[in-house]
């Protein structure tokens, strides 16, 4: 029986292997490869890939909920090991886009993420668990370290904005817990990109003929 | 490659039914002449299921699927109670044009992987035939369940983990393109709430672009194949197929084939099924031209081509043929570029 520690260096190795072996070339593709799909498509600011790093992948295998291990399967169970985001101008881009993805792709999940409450400002965009297709998987990389999945996330600019920074300030490893007030002024920023969305989706839909 | 459980189930029709038939279910012996014709269809399994198919998340986009978890959890510990479930739902989508069924449940280890194959076979009706050297006696026998009629269907899932895999396995389905409507439907799309992994736009998208590529680099007489091939595809709309069967269904020859499968990134993309959309077809391959060694260069739609230029050869011209046309002249244009 492999004690925790043991688990978590060899699982490291696997991940660290299939990260340079698969995730990264196959991260590649599928940029190109969504970038084909959506192109001469209005509106898209820019279309980015990522193969997770192993640092926030083994973070993420180590999750526990209820003092239990979350992932206990992580290989197969953590599906944002290839992750990919389109980011666009306005809320009704947004629409317009899912409509593609829901033609290319095959999803296991779609959902809004939004705050649990009306009365919450925080992360706010659209994700998918989508099938990774066979067009990104070369016959050089071994079947084994390919995922099945891969994370598509579709924003706005100021959804992006401001989840980027949110990242950077509150979830750098090591860095100190956010306090009250500091939640309060990401909250009150995700406020105003949150606003900032509707009134440029209003302007958007009030001077741009539908269907354009 | 061993199995370990097998659970069979007779399935009455159960659809639009007022009255659910009790399912009745046993468990097959792992030795004799029926685990081998069994150990037999496991076995083959992977190479006879050729259709790739996913479950779909619930209708709000949940990661969950009922189907799902009944095969999850009937693996997590294969007894009868959990393979009745399995069969119940079976039955609940299975109208009177369906018919009776058996259902085997049968299950394995291949490696470090689950591996399961549910299977339906159809039932019939036969005559059984008794030869003696003075006699021979026949019977009328009912309730037969035959393996290769066109309604038998099977799908087979194998993966190492019962909780983050199992979302992907393949299927047979001998009536993706029958013109039976609804029954060929109800196996993927009713009971095992799937849908094809490769969708109409994203199979028929690399289908396109591997047609046209192929046909820019190939040698003249394989491009002359495939462009032929490409104007004959508006034909096959609505159709399931593969790559591989677009290649045999226009009759390609090998070489044409394989430049179409030498423009795809792997070699599992000419296998997998999907059904075919003239409209992203056409938004990929809209038009055929073809270049004469006279400087002519003659353009069409691709599906018009043929009906808008007659070709005929010219005598004793070395390989020349002459196009002729009719029509009004509607437009001219001086291109940058061909």
């Amino acid at each position: 029986m492999k004690n925790s520690k043991q688990r978590g260096n060899s699982l490291e190795a696997a991940y660290r292997i299939r990260h340079q072996e698969a995730l990264t070339p196959i991260a590649e593709a599928l940029c190109q490869h969504i970038t084909e799909i959506f192109k001469g498509e209005p509106r898209i600011d820019r279309i980015t890939t990522r193969a997770k790093d192993p640092e926030s992948f083994l973070k993420k295998a180590s999750t526990q909920v209820e003092n239990r291990i979350k992932y206990s399967e992580p290989l197969s169970q953590i599906q944002d090991q290839i992750g990919a985001r389109i980011i666009t101008f306005y809320r009704s881009d947004v629409e317009r886009l899912d409509a593609i993805v829901r033609r290319f792709f095959k999803p296991i999940e779609f959902r809004d993420r939004v705050p649990d409450s009306e009365w919450e400002f925080g992360y706010f965009g659209r994700h998918y668990v989508l099938i990774l297709p066979s067009d990104v998987k070369s016959d050089s990389i071994d079947k084994n370290k390919i995922p099945e999945f891969f994370e598509l996330q579709i924003k706005t600019l100021f959804q992006h904005a401001w989840s980027e920074a949110d990242h950077d300030l509150g979830y750098k490893p090591g860095s100190i817990p956010l306090g009250p007030d500091e939640k309060r002024k990401l909250a009150y920023t995700s406020a105003q990109a949150w606003g900032a969305d509707q009134i440029f989706d209003e302007l958007f839909r009030a001077r741009v003929p539908a269907g354009e | 490659m061993s199995v370990q459980h097998i659970h069979a189930f007779l399935i009455h029709p159960g659809k639009r039914s007022t009255e659910r038939a009790q399912i009745v279910g046993t468990t097959v012996s792992l030795t004799g002449g029926m685990f081998d014709l069994l150990d037999g269809i496991y076995a083959k399994s992977d190479r006879e299921c050729d259709v790739d198919i996913t479950f779909s998340p619930t209708a709000d986009g949940q990661q969950q699927n009922d189907c799902r978890d009944l095969v999850v959890a009937y693996l997590g510990h294969p007894d009868l109670p959990k393979g009745k479930k399995i069969a119940e739902r079976l039955a609940a989508h299975t109208d009177g044009r369906s018919g009776l069924g058996l259902l085997f449940l049968i299950a394995g280890k291949v490696g470090r992987e689950h591996k399961i194959l549910l299977s339906r076979f159809p039932t019939d009706s036969a005559i059984y035939v008794d030869e003696n050297p003075n006699a021979l006696s026949v019977q009328f026998l009912e309730r037969v369940f035959m393996k290769n009629k066109t309604s038998y269907k099977a799908v087979v899932y194998q993966h190492a983990s019962l909780r983050g895999g199992f979302w992907s396995g393949r299927a047979i389905d001998k009536q993706l393109n029958t013109l039976s409507g609804e029954p060929s439907n109800y196996w993927i799309s009713d009971f095992l709430l799937s849908d094809f992994t490769t969708t109409p736009a994203a199979g028929t998208r690399r289908l396109a672009i591997a047609l046209r590529d192929a046909a820019k680099k190939a040698p003249l007489p394989i491009k002359q194949e495939l462009t032929a091939a490409g104007t004959l595809a508006g034909g096959l709309a609505g159709q399931r197929l593969s790559i591989n069967d677009f290649g045999s269904r226009l009759g390609l020859s090998q070489a044409a084939k394989n430049a179409i499968a030498d423009e795809l990134k792997s070699s599992q993309a000419v296998q997998e099924v999907f059904q075919f959309d003239v409209a992203t077809y056409k938004s990929l391959v809209a038009y055929k031209s073809v270049e004469l060694s006279n400087g002519a260069l003659l353009t069409a739609d691709t599906d018009k081509f043929d009906r808008v230029f007659q070709q005929e050869p010219v005598d004793g011209g070395e390989g020349e043929v002459r196009f002729v046309t009719k029509g009004k002249v509607v437009d001219e244009k001086l291109k940058t570029a061909r």
